[in-house]
Order: structure tokens, then sequence, then C-alpha cells
């Protein structure tokens, strides 16, 4: 069982490098857009520039989007249930 | 300097496939004829053999069993059966010992051959005396039917696509912080100059 700890442990630290990665690259691209959004049809000056954006952000932190992040937990960890059950019980 | 690029690049190429070969399950139509337990003292080729069965302790030596077998064409092949336990590779198998039973239940001989389908990984190499690791054990159809890996297509494009999602998270990480980075750091050395060496 102790065996079965350091796989915990690692695959948890392991997998929140992912998450914060992958965290940090979506809302990279949201705000990427929200800028494309913006630069493509002007609505006003730097300040309000910002504003939008800001305001967007804040719409993506409340989303669905930013949640389903946490699947990078729980897909691996599904998927070893899975494997444990084909490899042994089936 | 071109020559060596590409060969280290042909050289990572080549430990991935290899890599790839050795982990993935593969699965051959064999023939038991028989297991059998063995000490194996793990010398130059332990990193080729797995894990003592999970909830025992790991010593420098233990007893590992095995199972031997006959492909169609008449060749002999030879399987560990170890457990891969919470380790790489990731195959979570617990139950070698029910596998043992399971095998030694579907042994034949050669008039009334019995084919089986054994998945394994790993290869067997008799220069390192390396055996693959057998994972599972069923009837199969005859010594002609025909195994089409779809969960190794499946693997190896969920793969693919992971490396494809590394390749722009990286790409998005380059243009939105490095480069931005660079310019700034530029920017504050051309002001430093400016200030200490005007022109």
């Amino acid at each position: 069982m102790l065996a079965l700890g350091k796989l915990a442990v690692f695959l948890f630290l392991a997998l929140t490098v992912v998450y914060l990665s992958v965290s940090a690259y979506s809302r990279s691209v949201r705000r990427e857009k929200l800028e494309d959004e913006w630069d493509a049809d002007p609505k006003g000056d730097a300040a309000a520039r910002d504003a939008f954006i800001e305001a967007g952000m804040r719409d993506y932190d409340r989303g669905l989007r930013r949640r389903l992040i946490w699947l990078v937990y729980i897909v691996p960890a599904l998927l070893i249930l899975a494997l444990i059950y084909f490899t042994n019980y089936s | 300097m071109r020559y060596v690029k590409w060969s280290l690049l042909a050289l990572l190429v080549l430990f991935v496939l290899a890599f790839l070969h050795y982990t993935l399950p593969d699965r051959d139509i064999v023939r038991v004829t028989s297991t059998e337990t063995r000490r194996i003292d793990f010398g130059e080729n332990s990193m080729f053999w797995a894990a003592p069965d999970v909830g025992t302790s790991a010593n420098p030596t233990r007893d590992v069993r095995f199972i031997n077998a006959v492909k169609p064409n008449g060749r002999v092949i030879v399987y560990r059966n170890e457990d891969t336990g919470w380790g790489w590779p990731p195959y979570f198998k617990l139950d070698s010992s029910n596998l043992q039973a399971e095998a030694d239940d579907i042994k034949s001989t050669p008039e009334t051959p019995k084919w089986v389908v054994m998945t394994h990984y790993g290869w067997r190499n008799e220069f390192l005396t390396i055996y693959p690791n057998a994972v599972a054990v069923r009837p199969a159809e005859g010594p002609e039917e025909r195994l089409i890996p779809w969960l190794n297509m499946v693997i190896l494009a969920v793969l693919a696509a992971l490396a494809v999602w590394l390749w722009l998270m990286l790409a998005q990480l380059h243009e939105r912080v490095i480069e931005p980075a660079l310019i700034r750091f530029a920017d504050w050395r051309a002001g430093l100059r400016n200030r200490f060496w005007p022109r």
C-alpha cells in the first residue's frame, strides 16, 4: 500500500503541474481572443479596452470552461480505476 | 554540425519508438505448454523486470512466474508473469497468481492444441535474458485469428493529440510571455545605454 501512496503523491504533484499549465494557457488564450475581438472593432480608448478585457476575464473565471480544467485530475483517476478493473477483473 | 543534429534527432525518434514498442500491449496467438517458477537474480537487466507481488517486500532476488508457449509457426516464446503493481508500466497488474492459474488451466499438447491470445508487453531478448510480461490470456478462435490493435491505435492517437496540445501551449507561452519579456529586456538595455553613453 506504501507503493500506492507513493504513486498517489507523485501523480498528484505531476497533475498539479499540468493543471497550473493548462489553466495559465487557457487564460492566455481567452485574453488573446478578447484582445482580438476588441481590436477588430474598437469602441473607445485604451481604458475602455482594458475594462472590456477585464470584464471578459471575469466572465471566464465564473464560466464552465475554467471548471472543466478539473478534468486534468478526474480523467487520470478514472482511467486508473478502469485499468485496474480491466487488467485484473475481466 | 548538420549531421550531428540529424543523428541526434534520429536517435531520439528511435528511442521513443522503441519505448512505445516495449510499453504498449501486444498480442500473440500461442499454445501454452507449461508454467514454472524460477528464482531470478536481477543484474544488468534489472530495468527490464517489473515488481514483486503487490504487498510483498522487494528483495535483490525473488521467484518469478514464467509461462512457456509455442507459436503457430512452431517457434517457442517464454513469458514472465509479474505484477507491475503501482509502478511503471502503468498496467496496474495485481493478479499474477490468478493469471498463472488461468495459464495452467489452458495448457495443451501438440496433438490437441488449444490456441490462446496472450496479451503482453515487453521484449524477449536472449542476450539480456529478458522476457515479455504476460498481462492477460483468453482462448483464441484458432491459430489464424486476426487481431486488430484498436487499443494501441486509440493510445497513439491520444498521445499524438497531447503532443500537439503541448506544442500549442509552448507556442502560446512563447508568443505571450517570452517574446514580450525579451522586448522589455531589450528596451531596458537601450534605456541604460542612452543614459550612460548618450550619443
